[in-house]
């Protein structure tokens, strides 16, 4: 057994690292390796991927394993399964971080099943208790409780961690590369991805945006949506939606925001014809500063924001976007 | 097709929370149970492969006696039999240790093709418990699947889509496997009253985990709850006349609203 903590890079569609990556090394550096004595070490599961070993080190990795093989090319399930539970079983890591994203929720807990280790996912907070066990914070009951939860004594100690609840914070290190080598056959992978589409945009990402303005089902339309484009991207802001508004077809389903879509903790969330739901709060509801438009007083939203106004989206927003325009072009 | 579908029972999503005197779980007293939501949509596509491709659906559920009733609520919608793992709140018994449990007994049920459950639950919202489960089963899964495109049990394989940022993907898979169901993935229907009534006389077999080797299972224990409590500015712009603000209010009401985020809220 080691007292290494390992960060296991989650890599976006286009092969480039995600944000929450570089947060959990430095949050488990500054949280967890000190204190447990353990090389901080990245994870990179993938093909092609060996480059960026040099960006893990610069947010505190002294050490990359690399797994690279032709069949990890796109997210598979069974393929980052396989290539993590061997290296954990080879190397004994203590304790395992990755982000809650899609893919980190599909195939975490089955590493954890594998190879025997406990699992916590989504955490907001995490750190060491005094013998040294896994701590973390996370979400629960719709987002209206927080638990804290220590890991027993059982190794390694794995947890998702949520993006956007730490800081990324530089310590540049030349990290040592060392080639996992671990075997994966082709006969190993059930599940076949046969298709990804994607489409990119020039808008930040929900779940690391500082600013999201979101839509409701009171949009009425996909053509409606356009006042909610305009203000996000005057405000550098991610574009969110609820439910309903996915539903009724008015936005991607990648938009949405809540207890089975997107968790988001911006500083600013304008919430706009949104009647302020528990689901759609249960992913939203941490937001620093909430705001609301809507033309019904008695919205449950009025009960849990801090500014809103009472008044029809459209008459409401296009002086409201047009008065941020102002404010943007002059600063 | 032999169908399983893995439910939970959970509290009602519009509850207060409150934290139990021992300060490590929540308060259930008086609570209104239900049939955990996401798993509603995991028993409705479970049924409809049942109605495309024949054959029968099990429920499995673990948890204390009261869980019988959302097990017979699974039964109504059309489910043809059911497994309740009897657990009268074993302590400190974390995800790990029932996704175990139950993998344990369903492999005890022996041969089937495919396994539905939700993506997580929304009392402790984990969203584990279901890839554990199919790893301990050794079969492949497709988690948070948006739509079931095809089972096809003569090709031996099923279809599926998955939203993924930016877009989705498509992931073929060889049964049997398990899949985990977002919301909105169908409709759930209701239980019909004809339903509620031949529920009653479905099979049900229980099984007591108190007959299962509990020693060292569990992994991770919660030691506190805490309730966030987030106080908020409420600071509602309104209409003079009328709760809704018109006419040159609206200028206005934009101009302080831009003026609180400026001043007060410094967050543009
Ligand atoms: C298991 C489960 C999971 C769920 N997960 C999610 C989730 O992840 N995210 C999510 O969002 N929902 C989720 N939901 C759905 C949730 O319960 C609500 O149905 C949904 O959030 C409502 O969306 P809405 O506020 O847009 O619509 P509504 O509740 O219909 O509200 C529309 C609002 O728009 C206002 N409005 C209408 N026209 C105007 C106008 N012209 N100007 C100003 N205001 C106007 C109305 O006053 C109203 O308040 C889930 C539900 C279940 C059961
Ligand atoms: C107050 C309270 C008391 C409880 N008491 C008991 C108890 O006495 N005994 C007990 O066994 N459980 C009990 N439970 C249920 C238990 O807390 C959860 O099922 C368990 O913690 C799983 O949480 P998770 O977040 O890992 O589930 P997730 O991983 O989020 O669940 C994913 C999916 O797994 C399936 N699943 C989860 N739990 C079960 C289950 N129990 N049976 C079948 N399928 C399931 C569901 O389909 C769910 O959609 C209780 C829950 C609460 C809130």
């Amino acid at each position: 057994m080691s007292n290494e903590v390992w960060v296991v890079a989650d890599l976006k569609i286009d092969g480039s690292v995600r944000q929450v990556t570089f947060e959990a090394l430095s949050e488990a550096r500054k949280k967890i390796a000190g204190k447990l004595g353990g090389e901080l070490c990245g994870v990179l599961i993938g093909s092609g991927v060996s480059g960026h070993a040099a960006e893990l080190g610069k947010y505190g990795a002294g050490k990359v394993y690399v797994v690279d093989n032709e069949l990890l090319k796109n997210f598979n399930t069974e393929g980052y399964t396989i290539a993590l539970s061997e290296l954990i079983k080879k190397y004994s890591p203590a304790v395992v971080i990755a982000g809650n994203t899609v893919f980190g929720q599909d195939y975490f807990p089955a590493v954890a099943a594998r190879v025997g280790a406990g699992v916590t996912m989504d955490a907001i907070e995490i750190d060491l208790t005094d013998d040294k066990k896994l701590r973390i914070k996370r979400f629960s009951h719709s987002s209206k409780a927080i638990p804290t939860q220590v890991f027993l004594d059982h190794h390694p100690m794995m947890t998702t961690v949520r993006p956007n609840s730490f800081k990324a914070a530089e310590d540049p290190k030349t990290p040592e590369v060392v080639d996992g080598a671990v075997t994966i056959n082709p006969g190993d992978i059930k599940s076949k991805v046969i298709e990804i589409k994607t489409k990119g945009s020039d808008r930040p990402e929900l779940t690391e945006a500082e600013r999201v303005v979101s839509g409701g089902r009171g949009l009425g339309s996909e053509e409606n949506f356009k006042y909610i484009y305009q203000l996000a991207d005057m405000l550098g802001a991610a574009a969110g939606a609820t439910r309903a508004a996915v539903d009724a077809g008015y936005c991607p389903y990648d938009m949405q925001v809540g207890q089975t879509g997107k968790a988001v903790s911006p500083s600013l969330y304008i919430a706009i014809a949104i009647s302020g739901s528990v689901q759609h709060f249960a992913g939203m509801g941490s937001s620093k500063v909430i705001v609301a438009i809507n033309k019904d007083p008695e919205a449950p939203i009025f009960q849990k924001c801090d500014y809103g106004i009472v008044g029809d989206l459209f008459d409401v927003l296009p002086p409201f976007t047009e008065k941020v325009r102002a404010l943007v072009s002059q600063s | 097709m032999k169908i399983l579908v893995i439910i939970s029972q959970t509290q009602d999503t519009e509850a207060k929370i409150k934290v139990s005197a021992a300060g490590n779980s929540i308060d259930t007293e008086g609570m209104k149970w239900i049939m955990n939501p996401y798993d509603e949509f995991a028993v409705e596509e479970a049924i409809q492969t049942k109605e495309k491709h024949g054959g029968e659906v099990v429920v499995v559920s673990m948890g204390p006696a009261r869980v019988v009733e959302t097990i017979r609520q699974a039964l109504a919608m059309g489910a043809d039999s059911a497994l309740h793992i009897l657990d009268e709140g074993s302590p400190d018994m974390d995800s790990f240790a029932m996704g175990k449990i139950i993998a344990g007994e369903i492999r005890k049920l022996g041969g089937f093709d495919i396994v539905f459950t939700g993506m997580k639950i929304i009392d402790e919202e984990s969203g584990q418990v279901g890839v554990q489960i199919a790893e301990e089963l050794g079969i492949p899964h497709v988690s948070l699947v948006s739509k079931v495109i095809e089972i096809n049990p003569t090709a031996n394989k099923a279809v599926c889509q998955k939203e993924i940022d930016g877009g989705h993907m498509v992931v073929e898979v060889p049964l049997p496997c398990l899949i985990t169901c977002p919301d909105a993935m169908n409709d759930p229907r209701y239980a019909s009253l004809p339903g509620i009534m031949k529920a009653k006389k479905k099979p049900l077999t229980e099984v007591k985990v108190s007959d299962i080797n509990l020693d060292g299972l569990t992994r991770v224990k919660t030691v506190e709850i805490k309730v966030p409590q987030i106080e908020r500015r409420l600071r509602i712009i309104k209409g003079q006349d009328g709760p809704m603000v018109k006419g040159a209010e609206v200028e206005k009401a934009a101009e302080e609203l831009i003026k609180l985020l400026r001043e007060e809220a410094k967050v543009i």
